[in-house]
């Protein structure tokens, strides 16, 4: 009895065994250039500027990240709109917003992934590629041409090949933007600066100068008390002077490795000396009473608190936090007081734009390319998402039901049609009525379109930022399997010794005298093996191509 | 009635007639004035984080930010709830989570009775393997992506069977019947295939009425477990419509806290909900069960006893 019932739970195991490397191996679809086998409902002489239209009903799965605030319905303009439109119908594998990536992995895993894969962040390419379970897009790029335009017109060359993988191809189809899209920067209460007629400070050696004559005005407050610390220390804060300082980034979002340009290779952020000068400005900020001790440990609500009861005057922001916390906060407790976003502040970079112009994109699955209809739906994703007409098709809708031009071509909402509160007791809502708006197809393009329904202020605050050059991306240096989990060893012990030394030069708990000791410790660390491993991977991504 | 002396010794306990005569240790009462102590401490302990999240689900955000909401809801508003039930998937999905929950238990205590009562019968041959089996299975399990296969393969995706099915014997509850069944005097079985009775008879009308007690607990560890469970309707449902309600709630809040909106402005009515919706979220899915759980209570204790004390 027992030995029967272990025969059977041994082959069941290697039935499982068996299903899993099927899987796990996919199939092996064939290299070569050939599609005409794959041309089924495609167009003949699709280009830039034509409308798409498969020349035969057609419909392709898709990954549908359900946002709660618009949950998927089938009956919404937008469905039938495009069916018209392009001929093709996209049945929908709805996959909950809050758990988007495991479902990914599971059904990229599993074997059984929707064709087309959306709303993914290019680092989250990388765990994917060596499956083979996702196409290599950028051997196709021939079949799109809007996608292809774009990248030529915006020059996005080097932001692309940021992209690439040690087989210097991309496996993702990015969100393009024509200008960065930079959200963050300091909100400061403007009512003071005119009390104490102060002018908007541009750089941060001006941040500096205000900041002194608020505190020299109210001795007994910090000016400035920062929030963003959870999890990590002065998120925003510190990733704001590191890229002023022309470091890659630092706080929330932390880069191990700087390109710099003379020397033509890659350093480690937290050791090179405008990381060191960096924190010499925090460290006198601290020191002068002039930021909050507490910036980089407390929570945000506490922040909040002190900037509501006008026990600071400045603090990190963006768009929403600025609209939705600050302005109630200080309108119940101080109606006089006004609070503004200032453009970033210039650092010694020079006024660059940090922000990237990728955003997160498409993976195509690799049986997509055996499909008869694969060119059909390369057409028709060029169509839907790298598209003028189908970039605003996606965003505003159908012209005369969701939105009217007027005689400039500037577009409106249609007076019935609400969007985050742009046409107040509207009865229909563009994303969750019409399925406009909607952030698995409305991303990217150009500016007005990335910033059609910001508000005035918001749109201001994008101009001044637009007219800054966009920042070069470093050159790329794709790592393979073993490296990347050599590297990933290596991270965690650096990263976590930065921020502890971040936190203690700041404070003033270790002096900068010390800072040749602190960069031993990184050696210690990894962190020359860790340079080098990068621009070994760098060098041979440059004699490939 | 109590003596008067009796009565000021123990005044701290609840007065309750007691035999005249028989005084108590005074080790007893000591006993019994630290017992009370710090049983009412655990109900304090206990109850007070579930009292200040009802008060929060009721509380307006900028006092919840400000940190002053404790155990009364401070600008009592009704918004998020409103929010909450004016959707219709809402209802749709709490639907499901009902349905899900009474099928699922219905199949996982007809399972795992016959299993446990098959495993109880000293005399079954192989019944250490197959013991052997069920607990292999809490020390090791065949992953994600296998069980993904092998439910989508089964054609089980989108259906109740994904939910039920594979989760349907809990090897903690099977040993717990298990050892329920194996305390019943054989004795009594013998008598009733005696008096003719075959062994789906013995089971059908004799055992099983006599072990209410374990059923309904068992029946509460299955119905809380799959009431609360998301992972499974997350992993084998592809539509929002079969969505159970506790997967709804999870997105909403992830809606609610997320980054997607960034750069523009998020409705007001959609701040409030961020800031109560976790407390909203907690009360709407745990009320339903808790009002179960006083019903079933008396099984629940006789059970847990009956499962011990016997020896």
């Amino acid at each position: 009895m027992f030995r029967r019932s272990w025969r059977h739970a041994a082959a069941t195991a290697a039935v499982l065994l068996a299903l899993g490397s099927v899987t796990a191996c996919g199939d092996d679809s064939s290299d070569s250039e050939d599609l005409s086998e794959n041309r089924a409902g495609a167009m003949e002489n699709y280009a830039v500027g034509t409308q798409f239209k498969a020349t035969e009903p057609l419909s392709f799965s898709v990954l549908y990240n359900n946002h709660p605030n618009y949950p998927l319905k089938e009956d919404w303009l937008f469905w039938t709109e495009l069916q018209s439109r392009t001929n093709v119908s996209l049945e929908k594998v709805a996959v909950p917003l809050s758990d988007y990536n495991q479902k990914r992995s599971l059904l990229i895993g599993a074997g059984d992934a929707p064709l087309l894969i959306p709303k993914t962040y290019p680092p989250d390419v990388h765990a994917y590629v060596s499956s083979g379970a996702i196409l290599p897009v950028s051997d196709y790029l021939d079949l799109m041409p809007n996608f292809k335009d774009k990248i030529e017109k915006w020059n996005l060359k080097a932001e692309m090949d940021t992209l690439r993988q040690q087989d210097g191809k991309f496996y993702l189809l990015p969100g393009l933007h024509e200008k960065p899209w930079h959200e963050y920067s300091l909100a400061v209460r403007t009512d003071i600066l005119e009390e104490l007629n102060l002018q908007v400070p541009k750089t941060w050696d001006e941040v500096y100068t205000m900041l002194k004559a608020m505190k020299a005005a109210y001795p007994d407050v910090y000016p400035f008390s920062d929030r963003f610390s959870q999890p990590n220390p002065a998120g925003n804060l510190l990733n704001m002077l590191a890229v002023s300082y022309g470091l890659q980034g630092a706080g929330w979002n932390f880069q191990h490795v700087t390109w710099n340009d003379q020397a033509q290779q890659f350093e480690y952020t937290g050791a090179t000396e405008q990381y060191k000068q960096m924190l010499q400005y925090l460290n006198k900020l601290v020191s002068e009473k002039l930021l909050d001790p507490e910036s980089f440990t407390q929570t945000d609500d506490l922040a909040r608190q002190k900037l509501a009861n006008s026990k600071s005057f400045v603090i990190s922001s963006n768009a929403q936090t600025l609209v939705n916390d600050y302005r109630p906060d200080l309108a119940a407790t101080n109606p006089k007081a006004k609070i503004t976003k200032i453009p970033l502040p210039i650092g010694p970079a020079g006024e660059i734009n940090p922000a990237s112009r990728l955003e997160n994109g498409m993976m195509i699955s690799s049986k997509a390319r055996d499909s008869k209809n694969f060119v059909a739906m390369m057409q028709f994703v060029d169509w839907l998402w790298y598209s003028d007409e189908g970039q605003e098709f996606a965003k505003w809708g159908v012209e005369g039901t969701t939105f009217v031009k007027d005689a400039t071509g500037k577009k409106t909402l249609a007076p019935d049609v609400d969007m985050i509160g742009l046409n107040p007791g509207a009865p229909k809502h563009l994303q969750k009525d019409f399925g406009f708006g909607n952030g698995v197809f409305a991303y990217g393009g150009k500016p007005e379109l990335v910033q059609a329904f910001f508000s005035p202020e918001e749109q201001e605050f994008q101009q001044v930022m637009n007219a800054r050059a966009p920042k070069s991306p470093p050159p790329p240096y794709p790592l393979n399997d073993e490296e990347r989990e050599q590297v990933s060893l290596w991270e965690t012990p650096l990263k976590d010794h930065v921020y502890q030394a971040t936190l203690q030069f700041v404070l003033g708990q270790r002096d900068f005298a010390e800072w040749d000791a602190y960069v031993a410790e990184l050696k210690s660390k990894n962190m020359d093996a860790y340079l080098e491993l990068v621009n070994e991977a760098h060098k041979r991504y440059q004699e490939k191509n | 009635m109590v003596t008067v002396d009796t009565a000021e010794r123990s005044s701290e306990s609840a007065p309750r007639p007691r035999r005249r005569g028989i005084q108590e240790t005074r080790g007893y009462r000591v006993f019994r004035v630290v017992n009370g102590i710090v049983l009412t401490l655990v109900v304090v302990v206990t109850l007070y984080p579930f009292v200040n999240i009802v008060a929060r689900s009721l509380s307006d955000e900028a006092y919840i930010i400000a940190g002053k909401v404790n155990l009364v809801p401070r600008g009592f508003t009704l918004e998020t709830y409103q929010l909450l039930m004016s959707d219709p998937l809402f209802w749709t999905n709490y639907r499901n989570t009902v349905f899900y929950t009474v099928t699922a238990t219905v199949i996982s205590i007809v399972m795992t009775t016959c299993y446990a009562y098959v495993l109880s019968k000293k005399q079954l041959k192989g019944r250490g393997a197959l013991v052997g089996i069920a607990v292999f299975t809490m020390f090791f399990t065949g992953g994600l992506i296998p069980n993904y296969v092998l439910v989508t393969s089964l054609c089980l995706k989108n259906s109740v069977w994904a939910i039920a099915l594979p989760n349907a014997i809990n090897v903690f509850n099977l040993l717990v019947m298990k050892a329920f069944f194996e305390s019943l005097p054989t004795e009594l079985e013998e008598a009733a295939a005696v008096d003719g009775l075959n062994t789906y008879g013995i089971l059908l009308r004799i055992v099983l009425p006599l072990s209410k007690a374990i059923v309904a607990t068992m029946v509460l560890f299955y119905a809380v477990a799959f009431w609360n469970s998301w992972f499974a309707a997350f992993l084998y449902m592809d539509r929002q419509e079969l969505w159970p309600v506790t997967v709804y709630l999870r997105n909403l809040i992830a809606g609610a806290t997320g980054a997607e909106n960034v750069g523009a402005i998020t409705e007001a009515n959609e701040v409030q909900a961020e800031a109560t919706l976790k407390a909203v979220t907690i009360v709407l899915t745990t009320l339903p069960i808790l009002l179960v759980y006083p019903f079933v209570q008396r099984y629940f204790v006789r059970g847990i006893m009956l499962g011990a004390v016997k020896g």
